[in-house]
């Protein structure tokens, strides 16, 4: 059943269009990532949740109840932001209070609160610090904690990890996805990093200009990607312009080399493009699977994996594979042959 | 070689600064102390102490500034506010407002008061407490400039935007985003504006002349235009406070330092 409800939400800024025709269904205690570059309307989306933007159209509604033209403060929805935007003024403690202070909750209830807040997110011995007495990663904690503490039926995270070092990036990530397990909170995650929206979303929204481009779970976003542009974004991808052998069967052909691809609908226009992952490609030959052979053009070392890139026919594909002590690395200029399975090549 | 040239010219320049600045100080406070003849003494300070009008006209020139502070706030924080927030394209044309009392020559501008606020329907100067209402207003645009730029100047250190947002999606009212968050943000920012606000208000002359207020600039001209050693006097005490006032924003610059919003640390 639908806890929040986003129907045919618009958003335009004079004659742009930052949000056009968007609807989604989140259901209580979902963790879903807006996922796509900068300016294809992921944040004002969010913001339009969190009421900080009034949509051109549509409605957003949670649990029946018409959110669309209520205040941000009246909403009960808390929000992460990517400069944390903690007060100066107060210390850690005053911070997380900060949303029960306002509300009139009784003082008692919120020391619990705070309390109960600072264990969560493991910093009991900061309470007393000032904002700029923390460093990034622990700001950022405090601010969930405030966010959290107010109890909020919907978290909004707007890129909270983006302005942190890789490794507390990742730390803090896990941090996330345990919290928002524990609590069971209804969260929405915005980012443009890929790895960050498939290790912690239940399920992922790519967007792309200011449009829905595909929803599904991490595994179907990555393993079949309905756009060029999904399957673009997410992950490699080798896209190799291919002709139509026949239509019916989905064989196609890149230079005189025949392929079949997995996946197809109509095989109408030429060329057409068949796509595949660098990982699923493989060095040999294999009776029955697709086979091509070309040209080493550069290796590329990126620590666990090592990345070959050949010339087929005159088109650039992209082989990876695991860097093991026992990989034989081909030279620049050398003939390789790499095989592909049948299902994990798709027209796009 | 190069760097004892460049050292040499800058010790040369602060010391010709130093000496412009502070020998006329020093003649005046000179002569401020020798009112008994043949010793150095405070007697020009004790008669200017001793003297009720004096006391009268700094007690009045203090409130005044007083209240001149506290309604700029009141006007200024939620104004530069509400531009930072939501009107940052109207920002240009508000900062040239806001210089135009250093443009238009104070003279002009209190004729201009006189001339639209003495009349039907406003009648602001038929009784002094009317009258010490447009010194207020008329001290608080001689001001804008000042507590502006202070407040300006603060709200550019800390993000507004999203401060207010957070403030906001936590349950907050405008009135508690204002008086929670902004306010305090901006302690330093109105610390500073409010004390150079306060300073001008104390020394203000045309203003207090003009609308025939009890104020200390006039004073000033008064025992100016009477005696010798009391208006040296009077100018190193109008110095002195203005030193103090300076003095306590350095202060409280310096303490609210480790309260600074750090973004993206």
């Amino acid at each position: 059943m639908s806890y929040l409800e986003l129907s045919n939400v618009k958003k335009s800024f004079g004659t742009t269009i930052a949000v056009d025709d968007f609807n989604l269904s989140i259901a209580q205690g979902e963790f879903v990532s807006f996922l796509g570059p900068s300016g294809c309307g992921k944040t004002t989306t969010l913001r339009m949740v969190a009421g900080f933007e009034l949509p051109t159209s549509g409605q957003i509604s949670l649990q029946d109840k018409n959110l669309t033209y209520l205040p941000p403060n009246k909403r009960n929805v808390g929000m992460v932001f990517q400069s944390y935007a903690l007060f100066p003024n107060m210390t850690v403690a005053d911070n997380i209070g900060y949303g029960l202070k306002v509300t009139g909750k009784p003082k008692k209830e919120t020391n619990a609160r705070i309390k109960e807040m600072l264990g969560l997110i493991h910093m009991e011995e900061q309470h007393n610090k000032f904002p700029s007495q923390l460093s990034g990663g622990q700001q950022q904690r405090v601010a969930l904690a405030r966010a959290l503490a107010i109890r909020p039926q919907v978290l909004l995270l707007d890129e909270p990890l983006s302005a942190l070092d890789a490794k507390i990036r990742l730390e803090l990530r896990l941090e996330i996805r345990r919290i928002q397990q524990q609590l069971g909170i209804t969260t929405i995650y915005v980012t443009h990093d890929q790895e960050e929206a498939l290790s912690l979303s239940d399920r992922i929204v790519v967007m792309s200009k200011g449009k829905m481009e595909q929803v599904g779970t991490p595994a179907q976003i990555y393993t079949s990607p309905e756009t060029e542009f999904v399957a673009n974004f997410v992950g490699q991808i080798n896209l190799l312009p291919v002709k139509v052998v026949s239509p019916t069967q989905g064989k196609v052909k890149v230079g005189e080399q025949i392929l079949q691809a997995g996946k197809f609908g109509h095989l109408n226009g030429n060329p057409i493009r068949l796509a595949v992952r660098p990982e699923e490609l493989n060095h040999g030959f294999i009776e029955g699977a697709n086979n091509l052979s070309g040209k080493v053009e550069a290796i590329s070392y990126l620590g666990s994996i090592v990345r070959i890139r050949l010339d087929v026919e005159g088109n650039p594909i992209s082989m990876d594979v695991f860097n093991e002590r026992k990989l034989t690395i081909p030279s620049v200029g050398d003939d390789y042959q790499v095989t592909f399975p049948v299902e994990a090549c798709w027209i796009i | 070689m190069k760097t004892k040239r460049i050292n040499f010219w800058a010790f040369f320049w602060v010391v010709l600064a130093f000496l412009y600045f502070f020998l006329p100080m020093y003649g005046t406070l000179d002569f401020s102390l020798r009112m008994k003849k043949g010793v150095l003494s405070l007697l020009a300070y004790q008669k200017v102490l001793a003297d009720p009008q004096f006391l009268a006209s700094f007690r009045y020139s203090a409130i005044m500034g007083v209240i001149t502070v506290i309604f700029s706030i009141l006007l200024f924080v939620p104004t530069v506010y509400w531009i930072h927030l939501k009107m940052r394209q109207l920002r240009p044309l508000v900062e040239i407002i806001t210089i135009l009392p250093f443009i238009i020559p104070v003279i002009v501008y209190v004729f201009g008061l006189i001339r639209t606020f003495s009349g039907p329907p406003f009648q602001l100067t038929l009784t002094p407490f009317k009258t010490d209402i447009l010194m207020v207003a008329g001290y608080i645009v001689l001001a804008m400039p000042y507590m502006f730029r202070a407040i300006d100047v603060g709200m550019q250190t800390i993000d507004v935007r999203t401060l207010t947002e957070a403030a906001q999606s936590l349950g907050a009212n405008w009135a508690q985003i204002l008086f929670n968050v902004i306010f305090p943000n901006l302690r330093t920012a109105i610390l500073s504006g409010a004390l150079i606000s306060f300073a001008l208000v104390i020394g203000e002359l045309i203003l207090g002349d003009f609308l025939a207020r009890p104020a200390l600039g006039p004073y000033m001209v008064e025992v100016g235009r009477d005696m010798a050693y009391q208006p040296a006097a009077l100018a190193i005490m109008s110095y002195a406070l203005t030193w103090i006032c300076l003095g306590l924003i350095t202060l409280f610059s310096r303490s609210n330092n480790n309260q600074r919003q750090i973004l993206g640390r």
